[in-house]
């Protein structure tokens, strides 16, 4: 019989395990070598129970919620917890297994405590480079997962020893960079390691038994918060879909569909109805349909469900293997995640406007709106600019949606014009509010973004990934729909060329890249009509 | 005729506090009265009253004041105009395209941006970012922005061009025709000349927002102050200004309160030769967090102030939502402690002002921290309030009141313990290696719990402990700080220009020392590297800046330090930053104590330091401890303003200079 711990006990010890968690994000982006890691912080941290329930994530990215929830589940299932001893490390990158996609790699470290397995410090990073058919690994033109780079299968790269060096050159002859990346995988190491330490130091602080009953009592807390969100929406079942544009590798628009039953405290989202996996790179996997069902409960009804395993309990998330969101290992997957994830949102939502209008956002730029520039700077060295653009917000019941934003399962931020001209060889001729573009109703959808680049060296490769560019966002109870997101390429020449969303073009010196980005959708028919 | 007053005044916007120093006679008398919001200038003259000291006595007023910030979390700016590179005037509007809230759908995602589309003018001209003109401003276009300018109705207008840090002839141009038709001009690059369009142009906006209030301030200030006293006051980088300096760039004073109490917490670190000290500012309701190293405060300029960015150099202040006015609440079987607020009105349910939820101040009364006798300053506290307020959340618990009061305090410590991690982790130095300054209403009441939590040893509560944003701006230096952009490659380096750049920034600071009669300023270099291609910047101190070889060692060994590998490749100077700073004529060197006597205690009270039953402790009043008191804990030190609480286990010792240090020792 465990003894309860009180409240305040409770919350101090939420406390330290979010701080560790924390501080192992902070000791990675201080001692990675990958830019990314260091500057952009497209990294995670968690700390979960020895059943690998989250329990603590380091900070809060709606994306890997999903992906840290059941990483160390599935790993279990290939890695028998008898086979992990103290000072273990182990490498994974495997979609299929509790993951994503290929760049985000992450380092289990099993903790223990008194000599039984207590918990598993994760680290995930995006390395800037994980093999495959292009440097930095982003290959919108993939149309099977071995293109898209190195899988690596749960891999003790560390023992209480010191590191493996065969498998970590195995590793390391596999990818672009190899100092580089070596230096990102010590520091994520580095980061397991220091929270292994301070995991030891609550223990001893306050029982390692007591540090276990709260990790019990904070999952169940979790899963009555969610309980309780859920009961707030109306029981039923409602059905809802939304359309991916294209596959990128010739495929028409892809069904995202949802039947969600409410069933006061619990719920099923099942999205077997949704489209079969593609040849190009738009699959996604189970875990990140998961994490965008938390995403929108949470936004919905639930603010305050503290993220961890527990949240999961009441929900049931369905996919059906062979399915766009459940490829399977051998399809590609590198534009999923940031695409396919936003269009399961907006399936959900879509399903729940019979149920609730007022709680909604009509349809906003759910797409990263990614260009990829890819050239050679005035010192010879290559250098890409990796770009997303935020188009207008939905509008809402009570007031109009706003201009150029990023939505739901995405916040990157814009790069600055300033920036983009001194550090690449591309001028921006102008940035302002595509005015307009939001669809028309009682409140108006946002505006979105017109922004001009102009090429000033030849033999420049500009890659898209984007989507809004055939199926528009949708307006809510009579709204119109936001303008369709569109890139334009008007040569040196004069010549204009509509580029798709999922492409690669080579630009020459003086030709131009005009992007007007989505607007967002209406909500309710417009008084003038 | 002048009998030598220097006198320190902090301006906040519940308490002013007050520190006066006469360098003659080492005489110090400090004192904290109610502000007055909406009139500074009676604040200050009540804070004088308050110290028995007029003005026409003053040789120095010193002071700071958290206007500028009020103003701007108000959005009480002055409407103002934007004119910007045609193209770009959409930019402020724009943004950096994240938003605020990542899950709630219900609020807009980003600030309405502070200039509307009518009064956004688009200028032809561009640079580009070398500072090359690529397409000249006109005459024509300067009259025909004049002119619309004037239309508009506005009386102040912000400039903000593209790459107008390389090169700001266009905005001095524009500036100069402006100044005719309007009374209050902000070029973006004097605001804040560095890289980034839409955090440059916000703060050039912000800054043309309150320089309209800004120069009615110390117009007034100016009409009222008698001619022989000087007026300085503090700004957000850490040191005082002349007045004047602060018209062009009022939102110097954006951070200046907290400032303040960072620049006096150096101060005393640096009389007591602490290399890392945390300061500990706990008010009511936020927490105020620093890590002074060697003396020294870090300079951040990546701020946000009202949902916007500002851009300036300031003092790297953190600040937590948690404090003696933060809510306790039971949600799902955990307490929780904040973020909301009962702030200073209605406050603590027992300042019986009419607050009726549980916070942190009454859980420190139930516990027999605070006493119910002694009044904090002009508010009496009142018990059965804190009781009432406090008893249901204890019954819901199945706790009894003590036990809920302490795991308050604990749920609180916790919060502020991990806050205190991420200051310290961030910049590579290990917590349980510095010393914890703590300061403000609430700071010496929980800095042992903090301290024993986090693993920190050593405490200090420092002389004037409750009114230290006033003890900072009587320590502090003169200084002024700019911060420019730069980027030059070391493979690409061009003496003549960085040599340049250094001329002009140090023209654009010097004048305002020398009319002030400093000459001979202090000169504080930073200079900030990267490597090539990336943007994450090492900030290198007293850089070598004659050729780019010492640079390039100094960059290597820095970040070979924070990061644990240099390699040697190109790199890139990315920003320059200059301080000049000089010493104030009269320099308070210590407040020496009064010599130890035999320290009895006032009264004794019981207090919880655990939840099995209460510990009779004596509690003594702070003015009676002398140089070599020694007390240990149980013991609570109190004055009008504040409670030092030393649990069970700890020890306090007072030295020459009146300051508390505590031996945290272990619990009992």
């Amino acid at each position: 019989m465990t003894a309860s711990v009180d409240p305040f006990k409770l919350e101090v010890i939420r406390h330290a395990l979010s701080a560790i968690a924390e501080e192992m994000s902070l000791v990675v982006m201080r001692s990675a070598r990958s830019p990314l890691l260091r500057e952009a912080g497209d990294l995670s941290s968690a700390l979960t129970d020895a059943s690998g329930e989250l329990i603590a994530q380091g900070r809060d990215i709606p994306m890997h919620m999903g992906v840290m929830s059941f990483t160390v589940k599935e790993f279990l299932k290939r890695v028998p917890a008898e086979r992990l001893v103290t000072g273990d490390v182990w490498y994974l990158n495997l979609p299929e297994t509790g993951g994503n996609h290929l760049p985000d790699v992450k380092a289990i470290r099993p903790i223990f405590a008194d000599g039984a397995l207590l918990a598993f410090a994760v680290s995930l990073a995006h390395w800037a480079d994980i093999g495959g058919a292009l440097p930095g690994s982003y290959v919108p033109t993939a149309t099977d997962a071995w293109q898209e780079g190195l899988r690596l299968p749960p891999l003790r790269l560390f023992t209480a020893d010191g590191p493996d060096r065969e498998k970590l050159d195995l590793v390391l002859a596999n990818v672009r960079g190899a100092s580089e990346r070596e230096g990102d995988i010590l520091a994520q190491t580095a980061a397991t390691r220091m929270a292994d330490r301070r995991f030891q130091e609550l223990c001893s602080w306050h029982g390692a038994q007591i540090v276990q009953t709260a990790m019990t009592m904070l999952h169940a807390r979790a899963e009555t918060q969610m309980r309780e969100a859920l009961s707030k929406l109306p029981r039923g079942t409602y059905e809802g879909e939304d359309w991916l544009d294209d596959d990128g590798a010739g495929g028409d628009p892809v069904p995202i569909r949802v039947r969600i039953e409410l069933e006061g405290d619990h719920a099923t989202f099942d999205f077997s109805a949704s489209g079969d996996a593609t040849r190009g790179p738009i699959n996604t996997t189970p875990f990140i349909a998961a994490a965008s069902v938390f995403y929108a409960i949470k936004a919905l009804v639930g603010p305050d469900i503290q993220p961890n395993g527990g949240c999961y309990r009441p929900l049931r998330v369905i996919t059906r293997p062979g399915s766009v969101l459940d490829p399977g290992p051998e399809r590609p997957v590198v534009g999923g995640n940031h695409e396919t994830s936003q269009r399961v949102a907006d399936a959900i939502f879509r399903a729940l406007e019979p149920a609730l209008p007022e709680g909604l956002t009509a349809g906003g730029p759910t797409t990263s709106g990614l260009l990829l520039f890819a050239g050679r700077r005035g010192d010879g060295a290559w250098t890409t600019l990796y770009e997303t653009h935020g188009g207008g917000e939905g509008a809402r019941c009570d007031r109009d949606g706003m201009p150029v934003i990023r939505v739901h399962m995405s916040n990157v931020m814009n790069t600055p014009a300033e920036i983009i001209e001194a550090e690449y060889p591309i001028r921006v001729e102008c940035q302002h509010i595509r005015r307009g573009s939001g669809g028309a109703g009682a409140h108006r959808g946002g505006d979105g973004l017109h922004r001009e680049y102009r090429i000033l060296v030849d033999d420049v490769s500009l890659t898209s990934m984007f989507e809004r560019a055939v199926v528009p966002p949708y307006g809510l109870q009579g709204g119109a729909p936001g303008a369709l997101f569109q890139v334009n390429v008007v040569r040196a020449s004069g010549e204009t060329y509509r580029m798709p969303g999922k492409a690669n073009l080579r630009l020459a010196k003086g030709d131009r890249v005009i992007v007007e980005s989505c607007g967002g959708g209406g909500y309710g028919a417009s008084p003038e009509s | 005729m002048s009998s030598g007053w220097q006198v320190g005044i902090d301006i906040g916007g519940t308490f002013t506090d007050v520190v006066a120093f006469q360098s003659t006679k080492g005489a110090v008398i400090q004192a904290k009265v109610r502000s007055r919001p909406e009139d500074p200038i009676a604040s200050l003259l009540a804070a004088l009253h308050a110290v028995g000291i007029d003005w026409e006595q003053v040789d120095d007023l010193m002071h700071g004041t958290t206007m500028v910030t009020n103003a701007i979390i108000e959005s009480k700016l002055a409407q103002a105009a934007l004119v910007a590179t045609d193209g770009f005037a959409d930019t402020l509007a724009i943004g950096r395209q994240n938003r605020r809230y990542l899950y709630r759908l219900d609020l807009p995602p980003k600030s309405e941006p502070q200039i509307p589309e009518a009064l956004r003018i688009g200028v032809t001209e561009r640079m580009d970012f070398r500072g090359h003109v690529l397409e000249a401003l006109t005459e024509d276009v300067i009259e025909d922005t004049a002119r619309k300018v004037a239309a508009s109705g506005v009386k102040a207008v912000a400039v903000s061009l593209l790459h107008a840090y390389a090169n700001s002839v266009h905005e001095e141009r524009l500036g100069a025709r402006l100044r005719q038709v309007v009374p209050y001009v902000a070029l973006s690059h004097r605001v804040s000349p560095e890289a980034r369009e839409f955090e440059r142009t916000s703060t050039t906006a912000l800054s043309a927002g309150v320089m309209p209030l800004t120069a009615g301030y110390l117009d007034r200030l100016e009409v009222r102050r008698p001619a022989e006293s000087a007026l300085h006051l503090f700004h957000s980088a850490g040191g005082m200004a002349e007045p004047d300096a602060l018209r062009d760039l009022p939102l110097g004073l954006a951070f200046s309160g907290p400032a303040a109490g960072v620049s006096a917490a150096g101060w005393v670190a640096n009389a007591l030769g602490l290399d890392n000290v945390i300061s500990f500012d706990m008010g009511g309701t936020t927490t105020d967090v620093c890590l002074i190293v060697g003396g020294k405060a870090e300079i951040r300029s990546d701020r946000s102030l009202g949902g916007r960015p500002l851009r300036m150099p300031t003092v790297a202040v953190e600040s937590i939502g948690a404090g003696g006015g933060s809510i306790a609440r039971l949600d799902t079987g955990a307490l929780r402690v904040g973020p909301e607020s009962a702030g200073a009105d209605p406050g603590p349910a027992c300042y019986g002002l009419g607050g009726a939820l549980p916070t942190v101040s009454d859980a420190d009364l139930v516990l027999g921290y605070l006493d119910a006798r002694r009044p904090v300053g002009d508010i009496v506290l009142n018990r059965d309030a804190a009781v009432t307020a406090l008893k249901p959340l204890a019954k819901a618990a199945g706790v009894e009141l003590p036990a809920l009061a302490l795991g308050i305090t604990r749920v609180a410590t916790a919060s502020m313990a991990r806050a205190l991690r991420r200051v310290t982790v961030e910049r590579g130095i290990d917590g349980r290696d510095c010393v914890l300054l703590a300061f403000g209403g609430a700071g010496p009441m929980h800095a042992v719990e903090l301290a024993r939590s986090f693993g920190i040893g050593q405490v200090i509560v420092p002389c004037f402990s409750s009114v230290f944003s006033a003890l900072g701006c009587v320590t502090a230096e003169m200084s002024y700080t700019q911060q420019r952009t730069v980027r030059m490659a070391s493979d690409d380096w061009d003496q003549t220009r960085l040599d340049g750049i250094r001329i002009e920034l140090m023209a654009q600071l010097a004048p305002l020392l020398e009319s002030a009669g400093h000459t001979a300023p202090a000169v504080t270099e930073v200079a900030a590297v990267r490597y090539s291609g990336q943007s994450y910047a090492v900030e290198v101190t007293a850089p070598a800046l004659a050729n780019p070889d010492p640079l390039g060692e100094q960059f290597r060994a820095r970040h070979q330090t924070l990061y644990g590998f240099a390699k040697d490749e190109p790199w890139e100077l990315v920003f320059l930053r200059l301080t000049l700073s000089a010493p104030r004529r009269v320099h308070p060197n210590s407040f020496a104590a009064k010599p130890s006597g035999v320290v009895a205690p006032t009264r004794r009270t019981d207090c919880w330091f655990e939840n099995e039953a209460p510990v009779m402790t004596p509690r003594f009043a702070r003015d009676a401890l002398g140089e070599g008191s020694r007390l240990e804990g149980p013991a609570i030190v109190e004055d009008d303003w504040s409670t030092v609480v030393l649990p069970p286990g700890a020890t306090l010792s007072v030295d020459g200079s009146s300051h508390l240090h505590i031996d945290v020792g272990e619990a009992a």
